[in-house]
């Protein structure tokens, strides 16, 4: 028998438990065995251990940097002027700083995913034991990410304790390359950049493996329920007790509370955020308000009479707002901590008796079972008291028309806004009675309020905004399948020969914060496109929300149109922020099931091979955090590209290819490791689009691969060229690059196509057999490897 | 009858308050004045953004075509700019921008990289962040034509009404016709 870290319980011992911490002599033999099994060379990898494989992407792929300030304001040296590439005191110049920049935020948004793993892994661990198993649904492969990278395969949440010391380790690592005097390489420190992306989807998988084990969340489910979203569905009569953050644990002792105090039908729990998404996968009666970009508008309408908060994305004014409304904070993680007193070793009695009075606006408090019960009993004592006083932000009639009277067109308000909304425009309609303007408006309003931070008139813009949307807000009611987790093994086995072969022409994840440019419809919108298309569209998060707010002629979403698995012309949603982690590992698995790569510490040889083989791309159209470009550059590093909407290049850089320059596009052929020229597929890793309509063309020409076959390439050039006439109006200048020979070309064009080729590119074509036999620079082979690592050819020494 | 006349060097601060890239940003310009430098650059660009598929505006780049100055169609603007006759090339701004800092790219005629980048009818916040590439990592000229200020362009309008940029505009394309290049 092997003595594991954990729990147990001898038999016929009655009320004997043993546990036992750290076992170095068992641990390590156990250890040592599985280290005797085939492995990948990059075996838990360093900051240097995969810095070839990011070179080898970055010569292809250049950083572009786009410098949001042209200062560097790091250290007491500066401030220092970089404008132009200049250096710096220090010797660091434009470029560098730039990339600096962009892994600081890379890391931050890792450490945010790893610190609430952290959290979530004490927690369960305490609650749950060390040695209580994963269930991830029917999968083999549990943990693919943690797998690839750290060659470990977990079995128990406890056997998760050494993959995050690991991540924590290298980020710590990390970090330390930003102080002033270390790292003076912009490459350097994307390729350090790259590292922490990756050690990202290691943390976000741990948080969502574990919770999925523990929680009883869906497991791979592909029937997953539908949850209720949007204000409109919010029962406000009734007590309500808003959530907000990511981290669900203190959440479910409230919904246990209320579960077993019959509290269901007299309370309604919401939440906002990735919470949100988290406590409909714990208990489908919870609802969810919507995505982050809510947060200000649904404590200003005044509904909530309690509000919880966790971590990650919450407002810094969430205590200020809330208490212009006697609306009781109660902060549960030490992440947000808004100066409020402690007081987890209070009684739950004394704790309610100050935040009812409104001595106390909020109270920090980390006892769950206390949260558990008083949450839910607070607001039921809250919601009679502030009923009967009205609270609520939002004028009323008269107030309103003397609020949208009283603006002089300054334009003051579009000038702070970050999306710069004509809100002027909108407030003299307003005045005259026609609210049309600020009801499209509401949607695009991403909600942060700095309108009113400039008005000299002292308008609170955004609750006018609110007021005038409340026909729009009431009918927003919508439904959301509740995150699946995973990608189960036999969907794999299933789907992934259709996706290396590209007959399902790709897999598009819609991922991302709700800071679109032209409001929430357009991942709507291109969510259909691509489902009718028979993409896989994969999403999580805020977007899954977002996604599940709009109905078509019939009054379904798309989550009720279109099915929940892992197959062509579906629709998964595969939670919250850490459930992203899926996504990269759906690739992983591909490799590892369908093409029978070894995936253990092998990251460099399944990230070329997700590169070469598997058409998935990112899109992370309302990008806002750093944690979404952590998640974007983890999946950077595994080969999977990202649009970002048009804010997108104040994260500062992107990674874009080259197509007209030859050198940057050769490829291996693993059979001999003779060169190849290969066309420029996929074309960019990291780049932005101004427009849905931009974006669309753009999704379907990233999901190319070099080792597409015809059949695949046909079908995925018909849906690039489609795209690009309908939204762009013309077929795109580059369509004959991604053409090998006429089996690629759409059936109901190749006869044009084929004049095309001919007329503008100087093909040599057989018209009497339609066959091209002069023109492509590569001809298609079937047996054709490609590979972009001299180590995995044959014959190659490294 | 006389050409109706405006100053574009007036409220020349970032449309986006909190958008202060550093000391150095765009010296306001005229519109006479940037149309003269257009037509004298050697290898000028013009790069129109989505919202420059606005009423009227395709009208005027017009002029740029007959000037024999190429013209990029970032975003989804292309198809507006075919139904005015205006001929563009489809192109995204991010891989734009890249293409320019390249020694290497030929532009689109294959003859070179451009020397000036004038811009027009742009998302504010995504054509600033851009430029800022242009200005901090390449010596090409950029002239923001838009009708808000542009901190990281070179040279560029303050930020005007519908109307005055309109009429601008108009100033441009007439500078255009009476210096061909």
């Amino acid at each position: 028998m092997v003595l594991k870290k954990g729990r147990f319980i001898i038999e016929d011992l009655e009320n004997v438990q043993i546990n036992i911490g750290n076992i170095t002599g068992a641990k390590v033999e156990e250890e040592e065995d599985k280290k005797e099994e085939a492995h990948g060379p990059t075996i838990a990898p360093g900051i240097h251990g995969l810095r070839d494989w990011d070179r080898r992407l970055l010569s292809r792929y250049e950083p572009v940097y786009s410098p949001i300030c042209d200062l560097c304001c790091y250290c007491t040296y500066g401030k220092c002027d970089l404008t132009g590439n200049k250096e710096g005191a220090c010797g660091i110049n434009m470029e560098a700083h730039q990339a600096r920049e962009a892994m600081v935020r890379t890391i931050t948004g890792a450490s945010a995913h790893a610190g609430h793993g952290r959290h979530l892994l004490h927690y369960l661990i305490e609650r749950f034991g060390a040695d209580h198993p994963i269930d991830v649904g029917p999968s083999n492969i549990k943990a693919p990410n943690t797998q690839t990278v750290l060659g470990i395969r977990p079995e128990t949440i406890g056997d998760f304790i050494p993959v995050l010391n690991y991540v924590e380790e290298q980020i710590t690592q990390l970090i330390a390359t930003a102080h002033a005097g270390q790292e003076g390489s912009a490459l350097d420190f994307d390729s350090k950049a790259l590292h922490a992306g990756m050690l990202d989807h290691v943390g976000m998988e741990v948080s969502d493996i574990i919770q999925i084990s523990c929680l009883g969340f869906p497991k791979s489910d592909e029937n997953a329920a539908f949850a209720d979203i949007g204000m409109g569905l919010i029962d406000s009569d009734k007590p309500v007790l808003l959530v907000i953050g990511h981290n669900v644990a203190a959440v479910t002792y409230i919904i246990d509370y209320v579960e077993e105090n019959d509290l269901v039908d007299k309370i309604e729990v919401v939440g906002l955020c990735c919470t949100a998404i988290d406590m409909t996968r714990y208990n489908i009666s919870a609802k969810i308000v919507g995505s982050m970009a809510k947060q200000l508008k649904y404590i200003r309408s005044g509904i909530p009479d309690v509000i919880v908060v966790d971590e990650q994305c919450i407002r810094g004014d969430v205590l200020k707002e809330a208490s212009k409304l006697h609306i009781p904070v109660i902060a549960t993680n030490d992440k947000i901590m808004y100066n409020l007193p402690d007081r987890s070793n209070d009684d739950i009695n004394s704790i309610m008796d100050d935040l009812v009075s409104g001595s106390q606006q909020g109270v920090l408090l980390f006892d769950f079972d206390k949260i558990g019960e008083l949450a839910p009993e607070l607001t039921l004592k809250m919601a009679p008291i502030r009923k009967e006083k009205g609270y609520t932000a939002l004028p009323d009639d008269e107030e309103f028309k003397r609020l949208t009277s009283s603006c002089t067109q300054c334009g003051a308000c579009v000038i702070n806004c970050p999306q710069g909304l004509d809100i002027d425009v909108a407030m003299t309609a307003a005045a005259g009675g026609d609210l049309t303007l600020f009801e499209i408006l509401h949607d695009k309003c991403i909600g942060c309020g700095r309108c009113e931070e400039d008005c000299p008139k002292g308008i609170p813009v955004l609750d006018v905004i609110e007021k005038a949307a409340q026909k729009v807000i009431r009918e927003e009611k919508g439904k959301v399948r509740i995150g699946r987790g995973q990608i189960g093994d036999p969907e794999i086995r299933e789907e992934g020969r259709n996706l290396v072969l590209g007959t399902t022409p790709g897999i598009v994840a819609i991922v991302g914060c709700p800071n679109y440019p032209d409001g929430s419809r357009d991942i709507y919108e291109i969510a259909e496109e691509m489902l009718k298309r028979s993409y896989i569209v994969v999403t999580s998060g805020c977007s899954a929300m977002d996604i599940g707010m709009f109905k078509d002629d019939d009054g379904k979403t798309l989550y009720e149109r279109f099915g929940g698995r892992f197959s062509k012309g579906n629709l998964l949603n595969v939670g919250s922020c850490v459930s992203n982690a899926h996504i990269t590992a759906t690739t992983i698995k591909v490799a590892s099931i369908f093409a029978g790569r070894n995936i253990d510490g092998n990251y460099e040889e399944i990230a070329d091979y997700v590169l070469c083989r598997i058409g998935a791309v990112g899109l992370a159209w309302g990008a806002f955090s750093q944690k979404a470009l952590s998640i974007g550059t983890g999946c950077n590093r595994m080969g999977i590209p990202v649009i970002l909407g048009p804010h997108g290049p104040k994260y500062r850089r992107a990674y874009i290819g080259n197509p007209y320059d030859p050198e940057k596009w050769n490829i291996l052929d693993a059979r001999d490791g003779s060169s190849h020229l290969m066309e420029p597929a996929p074309e960019h890793l990291l780049i932005s689009a101004e427009t849905k309509d931009e974006a669309l063309p753009m999704l379907a020409k990233l999901c190319f691969r070099p080792g597409d076959n015809s059949l695949g390439r046909m079908i995925k050039l018909t849906h690039y060229i489609e795209l690009s006439e309908k939204y762009l109006g013309e077929l795109p200048d580059d369509w004959h690059v991604y053409v090998r020979s006429e089996a690629d070309l759409p059936l109901a064009k190749k006869e044009m196509l084929l004049k095309i080729l001919e007329q503008e590119h100087g093909w040599e074509i057989n018209w009497k057999k339609k066959k091209i036999i002069k023109g492509p620079f590569r001809r298609p082979d079937v047996s054709f490897q490609p590979t972009n690592v001299p180590g995995l050819c044959k014959g190659v020494s490294v | 009858m006389a050409q109706k006349t405006v100053d574009t060097t007036k409220r020349a601060v970032p449309f986006d308050r909190a958008n202060v890239p550093g000391p150095k940003m765009a010296k306001p310009v005229k519109a006479e004045l940037a149309g003269k430098l257009i037509s004298k650059a050697k290898r000028p660009l013009l790069i129109v953004g989505t919202p420059g598929a606005d009423t009227g505006i395709p009208e005027i780049i017009k002029t740029f075509n007959s000037n024999n100055i190429p013209v990029a169609a970032t975003g989804s603007c292309l198809k507006a700019l075919k139904q005015a006759d205006v001929e563009a090339t489809y192109v995204n701004l991010h891989a734009l921008v890249s293409y320019l800092k390249d020694p290497k790219w030929k532009g689109f005629d294959g003859n070179g990289n451009y020397d000036t980048a004038i811009f027009v009818g742009h998302t504010y916040y995504y054509a600033s962040q851009l430029m800022s590439t242009l200005k901090n990592f390449t010596t090409i000229k950029v002239i923001s034509i838009d009708r808000h200020y542009h901190p990281n362009a070179q040279l560029s309008f303050g930020n005007l009404n519908d109307d005055d940029f309109r009429t601008a505009l108009k100033i441009v394309a007439a500078q255009l016709e009476q210096n061909p290049s």
